[in-house]
């Protein structure tokens, strides 16, 4: 046996199997959190059976009682007032004095109204649940009065696993030879034990699956490699550790996580797995005719037009203000810039606000100077075409300063003496401009413009603070309508991943493209 | 294009375009500031950028005005800001000094794959992440705390600070860091002793422009933060002109001494932005 081999053999078990228990705990802890969340949901069920019955309910309830029909409140007519009956007699529901549980029976009672009876975890993050039954006065309600108690984290067992990790790879080591791999992999084999205890057989496959592969990169000498290289670079790794973690833990695990939500529906906080239905459902229109907003292609449709109307916008006006300001004879070339750079200056969200002030109403400010021009005041979002122009005015006059900064820039490089040179052979100023100004222009511009045409992409605010996709969502863009599957069409997770990842496929496609494209530029540099 | 005299119509041309095109950039901020001492909380009756009574009614308002406990308002929500944007920043630069520095002087297998995403993360927007972002965090309980805002927000700050920061020590000389390990320096005494202090003005523009984005941020904030007490100041403002009850005197005081500072921050840092920007769009 060979000290070498055995120190090998403990190290891979040792990074492999930390791997490994660190995603068995995840699954130890959901499967205990479901068992919680199980315990509380019956025990909400059966006090609601309870009250319904008569009883009181055996558990510590918050609340629980037969809440009576909505009647209408005597002074404001959209105010529906309810009764609960409690075992110390019937209270209304709500007032200035209400405990706040109050708001849950109520809440509670409606969804008993629309859904029928039902049983389910309180949304609030507490892990109490509430349950509904039905009874001749009305919904039984029973809302519980603490969280389930969780079950400890089995230490012992965990410690015993590492023990037989370390012990069947360290025998696998010190036979030698081919054992090396089979020990390294029977050992790291024995967490599929406790994955297929607590998250099925599935899961136990998958991490048997993993063992078997690591033992075998331990026999072909692959994680020597990899140690060695790791130990070659570990001045520079261990530098970029910090930052590579945060951004495994912060972006690269809700990626991860935004991908696969995208094959799920979500429903009253439980998530069903639908497959590819959530991407059929946005690419197929879900039902709405191509003209109609809330069709995918519609959107995309529009998403396109904002995009290139802006950034045809931004360049064109920017390039026209660099080639103004580069005038030689031009005076005060600074202050005309500081000026000119000032909406880039403003916060976006206030620029997006202030131009929705100026939009809005007969009264805002763009219709007082159009009835001081004589023309008719315009009602902007209550059609598609000025409520798009809106938005473009206000996202054309946040961008324009971008692109002429970078204008200013490239057309900085141009020699003095080219242009004079071209002057006197006799070149026209467009000739002048095509053959020594543009070929200046492009490569600088052709980056700014594809990092230009993600940011209009994206461009949440202006389309939610200035249209807010009105009218009739007709306004909105992919990014905005990602947010309203989630947040404003009873939070349909699934559909706003999955749209989500379409965008992330569009955007990656475009920054391909626009690196295909601008490398050739930069090729034709002259 | 030449020092001569430019003709007559060229010069003219030239002249009112640049005076259109500076009035359109000013206008708007004109009317902001004028809502912002002119009484009333109607926006603009009128499309003069010129108020007609003055008055610091609408400052007293705003600095005065009492949140739902008895604290003041908007003192309140500037201290809610800065947490964020402090914290962000530190987390911000702490996490990526390190980082930039191994990506700018060391070559390692990865190198190029951990630039590229560092890159593709900090061009696409925190949006894209928001709905895994808020399912995660509504799971670990930190919706509606600025702890949560806060992890957030480094997920786009953190790539930032890295490409911005590998960028100024690309710029650093070669040759000094050279000697120093002749001289006998380890890599961490390096770092501490040469490349930190030297990096300092790099270090101080990015992490001013880490602060300013978070200080901008609204829409992450008005998703992850429910509670009107927790609010961010951009949150704040907007609220204040919600859909039922707008008050623009009062966005357009709370506006102007919410953006002057960033603002008055931006020039002074422009010229740096430009540079940094289409550096990482290039050398990408």
């Amino acid at each position: 046996m060979s000290r070498v081999d055995l120190r090998r053999a403990l190290r891979d078990v040792a990074v492999i199997g930390a791997l490994l228990s660190v995603g068995v705990l995840a699954v130890f802890v959901r499967a205990r959190n479901l068992d919680a969340t199980a315990a509380s949901v019956r025990h909400a069920r059966a006090a609601a059976i309870a009250v319904a019955a008569g009883d009181a309910p055996v558990v510590a309830t918050a609340a629980a009682g037969v809440v009576g029909p909505p009647r209408q409140s005597p002074r404001h007519d959209f105010l529906r007032r309810r009764t609960v009956m409690t075992a110390t007699g019937p209270r209304p529901l709500g007032g200035p004095t209400a405990p706040a549980v109050d708001k849950l029976l109520y809440d509670a009672a409606g969804r008993f109204d629309r859904d029928g009876a039902f049983a389910g975890l309180l949304s609030d993050g507490t892990g109490r649940a509430v349950a509904a039954v039905a009874t001749p006065r009305g919904p039984a309600i029973a809302i519980t009065a603490a969280a389930e108690p969780r079950a400890p984290l089995p230490w012992l067992a965990v410690l015993g696993l590492i023990g037989v990790t370390l012990v069947v790879a360290g025998a696998g080591a010190s036979l030698g030879g081919r054992a090396r791999g089979v020990g390294v992999g029977l050992g790291l084999a024995a967490w599929a034990l406790p994955a297929t205890a607590w998250g099925g057989w599935p899961l136990g496959l998958a991490v048997a699956a993993v063992a078997a592969a690591a033992g075998w990169a331990h026999a072909v000498g692959a994680t020597d490699r990899v140690g060695a290289s790791v130990r070659a670079h570990r001045v520079a790794l261990s530098f970029l550790g910090p930052a590579g973690v945060a951004m495994i833990v912060l972006v690269v695990v809700p990626f991860a996580v935004g991908l696969a939500l995208g094959f799920y529906d979500h429903h009253h906080g439980t998530w069903t797995f639908v497959g590819l239905d959530n991407f059929r459902r946005i690419l197929s229109g879900d039902g709405h005719g191509l003209s109609d907003p809330l069709n995918f292609w519609f959107i995309l449709g529009v998403t396109l037009a904002w995009t290139f109307v802006n950034v045809v916008l931004h360049v064109g006006i920017g390039t026209l203000l660099a080639l103004a300001l580069r005038q030689r004879w031009l005076k005060a070339k600074g202050l005309w810039r500081v000026l000119l750079i000032v909406p880039w200056a403003v916060p976006n969200y206030i620029t997006a606000l202030i131009w929705k002030g100026m939009f809005a109403g007969e009264y805002g400010a763009v219709n007082s100077i159009l009835a001081g021009l004589g023309l008719d005041r315009v009602s902007w979002f209550s059609s598609w075409a000025t409520a798009f122009s809106a938005n473009v005015t206000t996202n054309t006059w946040l961008g324009f300063p971008f692109m002429m900064v970078v204008a200013l820039g490239a057309l900085e490089s141009i020699p003095r003496e080219l242009e004079e040179a071209a002057e006197v052979d006799g070149a026209t100023a467009w000739q002048r401009f095509r053959e020594i100004t543009l070929p200046h222009l492009r490569p600088a511009l052709g980056p700014a413009i594809v990092l230009g045409s993600i940011w209009t992409f994206n461009m949440f605010n202006v389309i939610e603070l200035v249209s807010g996709g009105k009218p009739g969502g007709s306004t909105d863009i992919l990014v905005t309508d990602a947010y309203r599957w989630a947040f404003e069409r009873g939070e349909q997770y699934g559909m706003a991943a999955a749209l989500g990842t379409l965008i992330f496929l569009l955007l990656l496609g475009w920054t391909l493209i626009g690196r295909a494209l601008t490398r050739g530029d930069e090729e034709a540099r002259p | 294009m030449s020092a001569r005299r430019p003709r007559l119509a060229v010069a003219l041309g030239v002249h009112v375009g640049l005076a259109a095109a500076t009035l359109a950039a000013l206008y708007p901020v004109m009317l902001v500031v004028k809502k912002a001492f002119e009484p009333g909380r109607q926006f603009a009756l009128s499309a003069s950028p010129v108020p007609h009574h003055l008055t610091l009614d609408h400052f007293r308002d705003l600095l005065g005005a009492r949140g739902s406990h008895g604290e003041l308002a908007f003192l309140h929500h500037t201290l809610a800001s800065l947490i964020v944007a402090i914290a962000t920043t530190v987390i911000g630069i702490a996490l990526s000094c390190t980082a930039a520095y191994a990506l700018s002087r060391f070559r390692f297998p990865g190198r190029k794959a951990a630039l590229t995403s560092f890159l593709v993360v900090q061009m696409f927007p925190a949006s894209l992440l928001m709905i895994p972002l808020y399912v995660l965090l509504h799971a670990l309980g930190l919706l509606n705390s600025l702890t949560g805002l806060i992890l957030v927000y480094s997920t786009t700050a953190i790539p930032f600070c890295v490409w911005t920061l590998k960028g100024y020590f690309d710029s650093l000389p070669r040759e000094l860091f050279e000697a120093a390990r002749v001289d006998g320096a380890g890599p961490l005494r390096i770092f501490w002793t040469i490349v930190l202090p030297l990096a300092r003005p790099g270090i101080a523009v990015t992490g001013l422009f880490s602060f300013m984005t978070a200080w901008n941020e609204y829409i992450l904030a008005s998703t992850f933060l429910t509670d009107e007490g927790k609010y961010t100041l951009p949150v704040m403002l907007k609220s204040s002109v919600g859909q039922f009850s707008a008050d623009w005197g009062l966005f357009a005081a709370g506006a102007l001494i919410t953006s002057l500072p960033v603002m008055a921050l931006f020039y002074v840092l422009q010229k740096y932005l430009v540079g940094g920007l289409t550096a990482g769009a290039v050398k990408g």
